[in-house]
């Protein structure tokens, strides 16, 4: 460990040190300015920093947020913060509008009805074949894992028209099914190049012992690899599920009127020529109370499952 | 052990109860077993939701022949028909109205929807998948042809043409025909030669309606002196300055031209092209002439612009900008904002407008009977009589519009008659002429940036219009 | 249990016939999944593949005319030059506060609230992102917060002009100066008056009790006296150029009058618009109103305007992943283990060299990740794009994946040109899938 530190102290260093104070000698000129820097970053400057930092990020939500509580009227004359001054200018209406609005509340529906299938289908089809992927011996496993992690980067248009005729075909096309096969085989990918490399950080000797234990393999996924994988699925299931609860392309293309999620629903509800901050700033935050629900609920499965599944 | 179980089977519930529950609505009627009781079943028009005299042309009760003065739907009971259209809100609304009346009428039943501002892009993976709607209404001509031109869309029925025929000035029935067949019935339509402005900006600054264009520019000087500017353009969407463009020419250069240029068989690098962008360029490039920063303007900004922040002082647009002012803004239409004709910038003043043409992806009794309704004036004044509607139906009683400014635009537009010419951006091939940022649309942007540079943007546009037209 | 020999010592047959029915189990575990893959991901990229071969109606066979299109359509190489640039600066900018944020948030207490701020963003679909930067970016400093907050200190250093966008009624007797002000061609003498009408005063900048204008008094013999007056009457009507009984003063114009090229006085007029220019010498006068009278006022920066728009909407993509980068390098930190870190503190290393040679390699892995996750979702950036920039701006802020979406869906229809640059753009993301794969190799020794 003493190979590491100070790579090129000129000076020695007393035993016990305050990591925190600046250093006043000159280790090597760039170093010196890091070193000062870091120094000078005692709890309290931090602590202003990230409140600065988080004051900036949350200035465009909160003005969306704003603009959602106005009219449209207020809305194109002035910016939202003129709210701030004026709170009677503040108003429920378009919220009062958007709910009332029976599409929208089918939307609201329909987009629970598409988003959970596709999270639970993602998980349950990637589960398997990642566990597969992770433990079992089989022709072509190398190639085929290569040719599925490689499908990460394909782009959601290239697939439209092809899937658009398949679906036709098979007569699905502008069900709710055809919005959620399209998600789920386009979420397939990331699910299961995450499960898997969690999986296989799964201890083999659990496994070994299980085996012993005389457990066919399908025991062993069931009663072994899925608990120990809830983070790494809870995680997976949070990012799948904040995609496709907010996706607007796949939905716009695939579904119809009474297939439509919410983000197609708001879509309908702008006015042909206006500039609509009423009506979809008032939509992305009705339909953000979901996601973010699920988000903070799930949180601490959240940063584990994702640290396994990535530094792995 | 239970928990996989269970996922598995909650998954499978999942996908089970998904597929059912809502109708997708989009069946097309497969077997037309209606066909018996034809034209038996004839009411009074609209008798729904029009709050005016009830209109009187071609009512006639129970009649066998359809005549071409009365309106003979057939039963469609049990029959079920999907419309497409970009409508939403208000629009939508009150076009739900003229299909109620339809539905009334016949028994069949509408499921409307609405495709979002942009339509091609759902028409056309549903046409591919095999599942378009029976009746879409496209906003431009170009639309139509690429769709006719991929065997997507029905010719109509001798009934609906002869509709047309009876109700429509010819320029619409050429608009609605693609190799001598004849697709389209134009429902709705747009003005696009009113120029609309703050009533107090213009009585402050003293000037009175503009018979020409050069009255136009004087008036835009004076007003500039009086302190404020006086036009607001949007830069951003390259549509509106298209529209600039084409009231120019088609009144310059006249309706054969037009048409000529059109149909690219006059090159953009004309005369009569050059004398336009020059003529443009007397607002355009003048000082203080236009509004800061216009090239950001998007076209709902550009109306409050001056209706809501009281910047500039007149914008140009067309009929709808009645409804971007009510949404928007304080601004009472009739009172605190108005409109004026686009002035005569050649001879005579030319009326430059868009519409929504209906178009049949089904050849069924019921889609014909439904696009035969909308080419009657019955179905027209349902719409017309709730505001926010512009018909080209020549045989809609223009009594039946709410307001003096909505008759005058409806009226400018009917008495131009044959002399109209439909939006030339939207029925060129939407690469030159309808896509953001490409194209017609941008060779404008950048003339608006720049509009001394006649030559270039003149070479732009041609080379723009030989790639998209291929010729 | 019984049967504890290592390295799985079943007799030779049984450990066949299970490969056997380990592999049969295999398949079908990967069944589903592959289905799915299969019919939904593999077939359009070969069905793209092959599409890609032919024109925009799908009938003539030309090879590899759509490519060849693409390298030659100035519209597809802005795109590409986009790409490259978001490339370059996204991912790092992305990692680099990722990386920062995490580090800083270990050293307070309330570090998971902030997590949450940050990362919420990414809980916000793409179009509400879109639209909340599009009123940030707004190019009016009354609605957009940017060039408000820009205009609002722009304006504490600077002080604003009296007349903004005002000028002289005769643009020819009193052309405008190369600095923006304006000078008289003819000269003048001293003893005489001048009248300076000016046009295009806008009404907010009038004084809120405006006087009528008055004709200037006698100049004494080394004075030149005037007016300068709004000549403009409300609706009309008035003559040009003469002060008319409704026409108001204008106050607080710097007048000059410039001799032999250099001012020699200076005045400012009155509530009633008067000045008089004093201590003249005999000869020409030229008078001249400076440029601080008319200056307009600051209106913030252009952001979505050509030049600004791509960085613009980099901002707005950082925003919305910096928390996903923060999360993941925060969830490495964690697993760098404490002793390593505190063994180098003791050792005498500060802060800064604890960071740069202990933290950053262990945390090499997570950044990694981080950075390769970023470059592969930067390539196929489509929606920020679409959503924010405006049309005068689409050109200039156009990617490979916007332009596949016009060229297919946006107007010519053309699915040929469309499917190449679909392939086009796949073929772009294949050194990130191969490095991918690299790492895997590599975990797999």
């Amino acid at each position: 460990m003493s190979a590491v530190t100070g790579g090129g102290a000129a000076a020695p260093v007393p035993p016990t040190v305050d990591p925190e104070a600046p250093r006043s000698q000159p280790v090597r000129g760039r170093e010196t300015w890091g070193s000062r820097i870091t120094g000078f970053l005692s709890k309290g400057v931090v602590s202003v920093v990230l409140a600065l930092v988080a004051v900036f990020w949350l200035v465009p939500t909160f003005g969306l947020f704003i603009a959602s509580l106005r009219s449209a009227q207020d809305n194109t004359a002035s910016g939202w913060w003129n709210a701030l001054t004026t709170p009677a200018q503040l108003t429920i209406q378009n919220y009062r509008d958007l709910l009332a609005n029976e599409g929208m509340v089918n939307a609201f529906f329909n987009t629970v009805w598409i988003t959970v299938p596709a999270t639970l289908l993602v998980v349950v089809l990637a589960s398997l074949a990642s566990y597969a992927f992770a433990w079992m011996d089989f022709p072509g496993k190398d190639w085929l894992f290569i040719v599925i992690v490689g499908l990460l980067v394909v782009p959601v248009q290239v697939a439209l028209i092809p899937v658009a005729g398949l679906f036709g075909d098979l007569g699905i096309y502008g069900s709710r099914i055809s919005v959620i096969l399209f998600h789920v085989a386009f979420g397939l990918p990331f699910a299961v190049f995450l499960l898997r490399n969690f999986f296989a950080g799964i201890p083999k000797e659990l496994l070994e012992a299980a085996r012993m234990d005389g457990a066919g393999e399908w025991r062993i996924f069931r009663s072994v690899v899925m608990p120990l994988g809830l983070p790494a699925i809870a995680s997976l299931g949070i990012f799948q599920f904040l995609w496709v609860w907010n996706d607007m392309l796949v939905a716009l293309v695939f579904a119809d009127s009474s297939a439509a999620p919410l983000t197609v629903a708001l879509q309908s509800q702008a006015r042909q020529f206006g500039s609509n901050i009423d009506v979809l700033a008032t939509g992305a935050f009705l339909s953000l109370v979901v996601p973010l629900v699920v988000f903070f609920s799930f949180q601490r499965y959240f940063e584990q499952g994702v640290l396994a599944g990535s530094v792995k | 052990m239970k928990r996989s179980v269970g996922i598995a089977s909650a998954a499978a519930l999942a996908l089970v109860l998904s597929a059912c529950g809502g109708d997708t609505g989009t069946d097309t009627p497969a077997d037309d077993d209606t066909g018996a009781a034809e034209e038996t079943t004839e009411d009074a028009g609209d008798d729904e939701a029009t709050t005016d005299e009830g209109t009187d042309d071609g009512e006639a009760t129970t009649d066998e022949a359809p005549a071409d003065s009365g309106l003979a739907l057939p039963d469609l009971s049990g029959e079920e028909l999907e419309v497409a259209a970009v409508w939403t809100g208000t629009e939508q609304e009150r076009f739900t109205l003229v299909l109620n009346s339809f539905e009334e009428q016949t028994g069949a039943s509408i499921q409307y929807t609405s495709t979002g501002d942009d339509i091609a892009p759902v028409l056309t993976p549903r046409v591919e998948g095999g599942n378009p709607p029976d009746v879409a209404f496209l906003p431009q001509p170009g639309l139509l042809n690429e769709f006719a031109g991929r065997d997507a869309l029905q010719p109509v029925s001798a009934d609906v043409e002869a509709a047309i025929d009876a109700n429509y000035d010819t320029v619409w029935k050429d608009l609605g025909t693609v190799d001598g067949n004849l697709y389209g019935v134009w429902f709705k339509a747009a003005n696009k030669s009113t120029i609309w402005y703050d009533v107090d900006a213009i009585d402050a600054a003293g000037v009175a309606e503009p018979a020409t264009w050069d009255d136009l520019v004087a008036n835009s000087q004076t007003i500039s002196d009086s302190g404020v500017t006086p036009w607001s353009i949007a830069g951003a969407d390259g549509w509106t300055l298209t529209d600039w463009f084409e009231n120019v020419y088609l009144s310059q250069a006249g309706p054969e031209m037009y048409d000529q240029l059109t149909n690219h068989e006059i090159p953009w690098t004309d005369p009569s092209v050059e004398e336009a962008l020059n003529t443009l360029a007397e607002i355009w490039g003048a000082d203080g002439f236009v509004v800061d920063g216009a090239l950001q303007l998007d076209f709902p900004t550009s109306v409050t612009t001056v209706f809501s922040a009281g910047e500039a002082a007149m914008v140009y647009e067309g009929d709808f900008v009645a409804g971007v002012i009510s949404g928007e803004t304080d601004a009472v239409v009739g009172e605190t904002a108005n409109f004026f004709p686009f002035p005569a910038v050649g001879d005579a003043p030319a009326v430059v407008g868009g519409g929504d043409v209906a178009v049949a992806f089904t050849d069924t009794e019921a889609s014909m009977a439904l696009m035969a309704y909308l080419a009657s004036p019955e179905a027209a004044e349902i719409w017309v009589a709730e505001g926010g509607f512009t018909s080209p139906n020549k045989s809609v009683d223009t009594a039946l519009y709410p307001d003096d400014l909505s008759r005058g635009i409806a009226e400018g537009l009917i008495a131009a008659g044959d002399a109209f010419r439909f939006d030339m951006s939207d029925q060129m091939p939407s690469a030159f002429g309808g896509t953001p940022g490409q194209g017609m649309w941008q060779d404008l942007t950048d003339f608006l940036a720049d509009p001394t540079d006649v030559q270039g943007v003149m070479e732009s546009l041609e080379a723009n219009a030989s790639a998209a037209y291929g010729r | 249990m019984t049967e504890a020999r290592p390295g799985g010592g079943a007799p030779p047959a049984r450990a066949a016939a299970r490969a056997r029915e380990g592999r049969w189990l295999a398949w079908l575990f990967l069944a589903p999944a592959g289905l799915v893959l299969l019919a939904l991901v593999l077939w359009p990229i070969v069905y793209s593949i092959w599409r890609s071969l032919f024109d925009r109606s799908g009938q003539a066979f030309i090879g590899l005319g759509n490519y060849q299109r693409i390298f030659t359509d100035p519209d597809t190489f802005t795109a590409l030059k986009n790409n490259l640039i978001w490339v370059l600066v996204a991912p790092a900018l992305v990692t680099v506060l990722g990386l920062i944020f995490a580090v800083l948030t270990e050293r307070v207490r309330w570090g998971t609230a902030f997590k949450l701020i940050v990362f919420m963003p990414m809980a916000i679909s793409f179009l509400a992102a879109g639209i909340i930067f599009r009123v940030v970016y707004d190019q009016d400093p009354a609605k957009g917060v940017a060039n408000a907050i820009i205009t609002s200190v722009h304006d504490v250093f600077s002080s604003s002009s009296q007349y903004p966008g005002a000028r002289p009624r005769d643009a020819d007797a009193m052309p405008a100066t190369d600095a923006g002000g304006f000078a008289s061609v003819e000269t003048i003498q001293p003893g005489s008056t001048i009248l300076l009408p000016l046009v295009g005063v806008e009404a907010g900048t009038l004084p809120d009790e405006p006087q009528a204008a008055q004709p200037p008094a006698e100049a004494a013999g080394d004075q030149v006296t005037g007016t300068v007056w709004f000549d403009f009457t409300r609706g009309g009507g008035g003559v040009p150029g003469e002060i008319d009984d409704t026409e108001f003063a204008l106050p607080g114009v710097t007048v000059q009058a410039v001799q032999d090229g250099e001012v020699v006085a200076e005045a400012t007029t009155d509530d009633q618009g008067l000045f008089v220019l004093e201590g003249l010498d005999p000869g020409d006068v030229q008078i001249t109103l400076p440029a601080g009278n008319f200056a307009q006022p600051f209106r913030g920066v252009s952001w979505l305007g050509p030049s600004l728009v791509t960085p613009a909407i980099i901002g707005a993509y950082v925003w919305m992943w910096a928390g996903f980068a923060m999360v993941l390098i925060g969830a490495g930190l964690a697993a760098i283990p404490r002793d390593a870190l505190e063994a180098a503190r003791i050792d005498g290393a500060n802060e800064w060299q604890v960071f740069r040679h202990i933290t950053v390699p262990l945390l090499a892995p997570v950044l990694t990740v981080v950075l390769v996750t970023m470059i592969i979702n930067v390539l196929k950036i489509f929606d920020l794009v679409y959503i924010i920039a405006p049309g005068s701006s689409a050109q200039a802020a156009n990617v490979i994946a916007v332009q596949m979406w016009a060229v297919s869906f946006g107007g010519a229809q053309d699915f040929g040109l469309g499917s190449a640059l679909g392939v086009f753009l796949f073929l772009l993301v294949l050194p990130a899938m191969l490095f991918n794969i690299r790492r895997f190799r590599q975990e797999q020794q």
